[in-house]
């Protein structure tokens, strides 16, 4: 009963015509420059900043979280269209979105995209608003031995993400953790790998690796396939319309992916990037045809879509709750409420229930909207394929080079982007799968903090990785996903091949 | 479009700003030297962060109470813990770039990740000052500072201390300097490093003891009852709700304290005269009722400093650390 006065509360302070417009104008903004490939949440969320001074702070975030999870909606655009994600969240999306858009299904992939997102957004709304307080000292439960147990997890799953060879994805994946070690140490202050250069010292952004493996990568090979029309000419969009079949087959991973995404967004350090990852992987392993994935296969577009949206509404649990961020992008969220005035806390909810309630209901509003104003401009937005492709390949260039120089402002990134273009086309050429790496640089660097955080703490005992029931359980899931496969191909034969069709039909 | 548009602007701004200095570059009352172009205020971070709400502020407040008559326009440039934000400054020198400037200028060179130091650059005037807090969770065995000291000198790797500055920056030195003036054997102190933010987090989830971290934060857990400050590290005890509750470190016997001061700096070929100027307008924009609101709003404590003595400080305070942090081994 108490939730549904404050939900009444919530949507008094939203549906003002003031406040209706900045949700308007937020997810406009969020979806439009999510769209661009290298611009995301941060750097449209940060643009936003300074037209936020002496707003009042309910309307302030309003705002901003509209261009948050409008970015993340939007974000998928650019993976699907051009195989070139903008934020680490829709890197997964690419998989097998973009090999949908290459057959011909563009229109098609979007709509999946903007469902799943829609569905993924409200029905972690429902669950922020209903379990928001209950899940805040679940989100203060993780520490370092839970937070190594579950990247541990994730990086079990690097197998999975290989098309063909195990060994190939391992070497992907290694170079990938070997790339994540350089920089700074962040316990130590030790520099690793920087040559002195100090360009290196915070490390390589992952925008740059995910620009220059996937849509720098792609340009190559759009570039020396450019004649052969037969290759790779398909500028269909396709229709937008999903069968009842389809429907039922996406229903599933919607449904089950809206929690995980949820559950990972709310842990602090997790957000949409890894909860993308897992319900990709997830939903690969739970399928009976796990090698249709990466080929467009509906689910595998569904799940992570599904989940990065999820995950960006459970990351304002322990904003909203705590004043903790979770995120890269929460800490600019955090920062745009000190900005207007608000000092986030555990009394938030007390102190300024109109920001509390008045963001939570506002995002109903904002994930309809996105969807109304996603959904009829589709055709229009996959329409930029049929631009010529020689100039789409300039676009794309041009758009990654923005992207990564407006991050840092550093020329010297724009010589890294190019050269992980060059390592991710030469790794195409070579058959090697460049998911692994990126997954493995993630992960990498967290997974590797986590790990030394909890053996200080515990000087240096290894047992401390047995002292919580979440770790152990995370560990023998993560034993599990390693060996399973293994010992199921040995017993099981080869799955049957006619499902792999489904999709032609 | 938007590229040129953004130029038209851009085009128009200078064209303002040329038209004026014509008429009034030689008419200011406050010094011999006035600007004459458009004030570039440099915060050597991404927006929402410390240095962009204080350069964002001071701004603000000298536009809207015509403190000096040119525009002072706020940039972003992140990365390095400040470094690319220096290396800028440095590079572009004049009298019509400033930038917002805090510890992490001692502690990142001192750590060897800036080539710049402070007395690369020419201190303009201190401004505010805040301070450092050590909390604890609500059902921590730690009631006050003295049993958190007693616990150290015991066993000093019994507590794990979390911070969300690198080691040998901010958030550590700051425990640091505090439990050595108290007399623990600070070489073998175990500090955990939570750059991603999550030191909160962690303490609430009773993953580590003790969190070293800025007065704002820990107020407001504080005051929800789920953390407990055993010291700030204030001279005096603060004012104001909550904050007053706090007990500091020098009321508890321990003789030390650690200010974290925000202050402005200008380029080292800076003429004195303008740095002179710039030092006045700080002084005259503090003492507005529009200052003095957002002060307020933001929890801040008012610390001018004149340029000589801010200079005087910063020297003093790099000593200190510098001392600190071969006694660590994080020198570099």
């Amino acid at each position: 009963m108490d939730t549904i006065s404050n939900m009444l509360y919530g949507f008094q302070v939203v549906l003002t015509f003031q406040n209706i417009l900045f949700v308007f104008i937020g997810v406009l903004a969020g979806t439009l420059i999510g769209m661009l490939p290298g611009l995301g949440p941060i750097s449209a969320i940060a643009i936003m900043i300074p037209l936020s001074y002496g707003m009042d702070p309910a309307s302030a975030l309003i705002l901003m979280a509209g261009v948050y999870y409008g970015a993340v909606f939007g974000g998928s655009t650019s993976s699907i269209l051009l195989n070139a994600p903008g934020i680490s969240g829709t890197v997964a999306t690419s998989f097998d979105g973009y090999p949908l858009a290459k057959q011909g299904y563009a229109g098609k992939a979007l709509a999946i995209a903007a469902i799943s997102s829609f569905a993924g957004g409200t029905v972690s709304v429902v669950a922020l608003m209903l379990v928001a307080p209950l899940m805040a000292s679940f989100a203060v439960s993780f520490g370092p031995t839970e937070y190594f147990a579950l990247m541990l997890l994730g990086l079990t799953a690097i197998a999975s993400l290989s098309e063909g060879s195990t060994v190939k994805a391992l070497i992907s994946a290694t170079i990938g953790l070997i790339i994540a070690t350089i920089g700074v140490d962040q316990q130590t202050g030790t520099q690793r790998f920087t040559f002195g250069n100090p360009n290196l010292l915070e490390g390589i952004d992952f925008l740059i690796i995910a620009l220059g493996l996937f849509a720098l990568a792609e340009v190559c090979s759009l570039i020396l396939s450019r004649k052969s029309k037969m290759m790779n000419g398909n500028t269909n969009v396709g229709s937008l319309k999903i069968t009842k079949k389809e429907a039922k087959e996406i229903s599933g991973p919607i449904a089950r992916h809206s929690v995980l995404g949820f559950i990972l967004g709310v842990l602090p350090g997790a957000g949409a990037t890894i909860a993308s990852f897992m319900s990709y992987i997830t939903e690969k392993k739970i399928s009976k045809d796990p090698s249709s994935f990466g080929k467009g296969n509906l689910k595998g577009l569904a799940a992570p879509e599904t989940s990065n949206n999820a995950a960006t509404s459970g990351a304002f649990v322990p904003l909203l709750t705590l004043g903790i961020p979770g995120s890269g992008t929460t800490a600019v969220l955090l920062g745009a409420l000190l900005v207007v005035g608000v000092q986030p806390g555990p009394l938030m909810l007390t102190d300024h229930p109109d920001v509390f309630w008045g963001v939570i209901a506002s995002m109903y509003l904002g994930n309809l909207f996105l969807l109304v104003l996603n959904l009829p401009l589709i055709p229009f937005i996959a329409r930029i394929l049929y631009i010529p492709k020689a100039l789409l390949i300039s676009l794309v260039i041009i758009f990654c080079m923005i992207g990564v120089y407006g991050v840092s402002f550093s020329t010297f990134d724009l010589y890294l982007l190019l050269a992980f273009g060059i390592i991710g086309f030469i790794m195409r050429l070579l058959n090697f799968p460049a998911a692994p790496l990126i997954l493995a640089f993630i992960l990498g660097g967290m997974m590797e903090q986590s790990f030394r955080q909890a053996l200080t703490i515990s000087n240096g005992n290894y047992m401390t990785f047995l002292d919580s029931k979440v770790t152990i359980v995370l560990l023998i899931l993560s034993l599990l996903s390693l060996t399973l496969p293994v010992i199921k191909s040995k017993f099981s034969k080869k799955p049957t091949e006619e499902e792999k069709e489904h999709l032609a039909s | 479009m938007v590229m040129s548009l953004l130029l038209g602007s851009a085009l128009l701004l200078s064209a303002c700003g040329s038209n004026e200095s014509s008429v009034e570059s030689s008419a200011e009352g406050s010094g011999e030297w006035s600007p004459d172009k458009p004030i570039e205020m440099i915060a050597p971070a991404g927006a929402g962060g410390g240095w962009d709400t204080t350069a964002r502020t001071i701004s603000k407040v000298m536009e809207k109470e015509n403190i000096i008559d040119k525009r002072m326009a706020v940039a972003n440039k992140p990365g390095g813990g400040g470094a690319v934000g220096w290396s800028y400054v440095n590079k572009k020198g004049g009298n019509h770039t400033l930038f917002v400037t805090s510890p992490p200028i001692l502690f990142v060179p001192l750590n060897g990740q800036s080539k710049l130091a402070h007395n690369d650059f020419t201190p303009i005037a201190g401004v505010i000052a805040d301070y450092s807090a050590f909390v604890v969770p609500a059902n921590s065995p730690y009631d006050n500072m003295n049993d958190l000291v007693e616990a150290l000198k015991e066993d000093p790797k019994a507590v794990s201390v979390v911070g969300d500055s690198a080691p040998g920056s901010m958030d550590h030195m700051a425990f640091v300097k505090a439990v050595k003036a108290a007399g623990v054997d600070i070489k073998q102190l175990k500090y955990v490093s939570a750059q991603d933010g999550s030191g909160m987090s962690m303490l609430l989830g009773n993953k580590v003891d003790v969190y070293s971290t800025g007065l704002a934060e820990a107020t407001e857990q504080a005051r929800a009852g789920k953390v407990k400050v055993l010291a700030i590290t204030s001279p005096e005890p603060l004012e104001g709700e909550t904050v007053s509750e706090f007990p500091t470190l020098k009321e508890q016997g321990i003789d030390d304290e650690f200010v974290v001061w925000r202050g402005i700096m200008g380029p080292k070929d800076m003429d004195p005269a303008a740095a002179k100027f710039y030092e006045q307008a700080v002084k005259d924009m503090m003492e507005t009722e529009e200052w003095k609101t957002q002060r307020d709003n933001f929890g801040w404590n008012d610390n001018f400093m004149s340029g000589d003595q801010f200079k005087d400080f910063l020297d003093q305070e790099y000593k200190t650390m510098e001392e600190l942090l071969k006694e660590v081994g994080l020198a570099k």
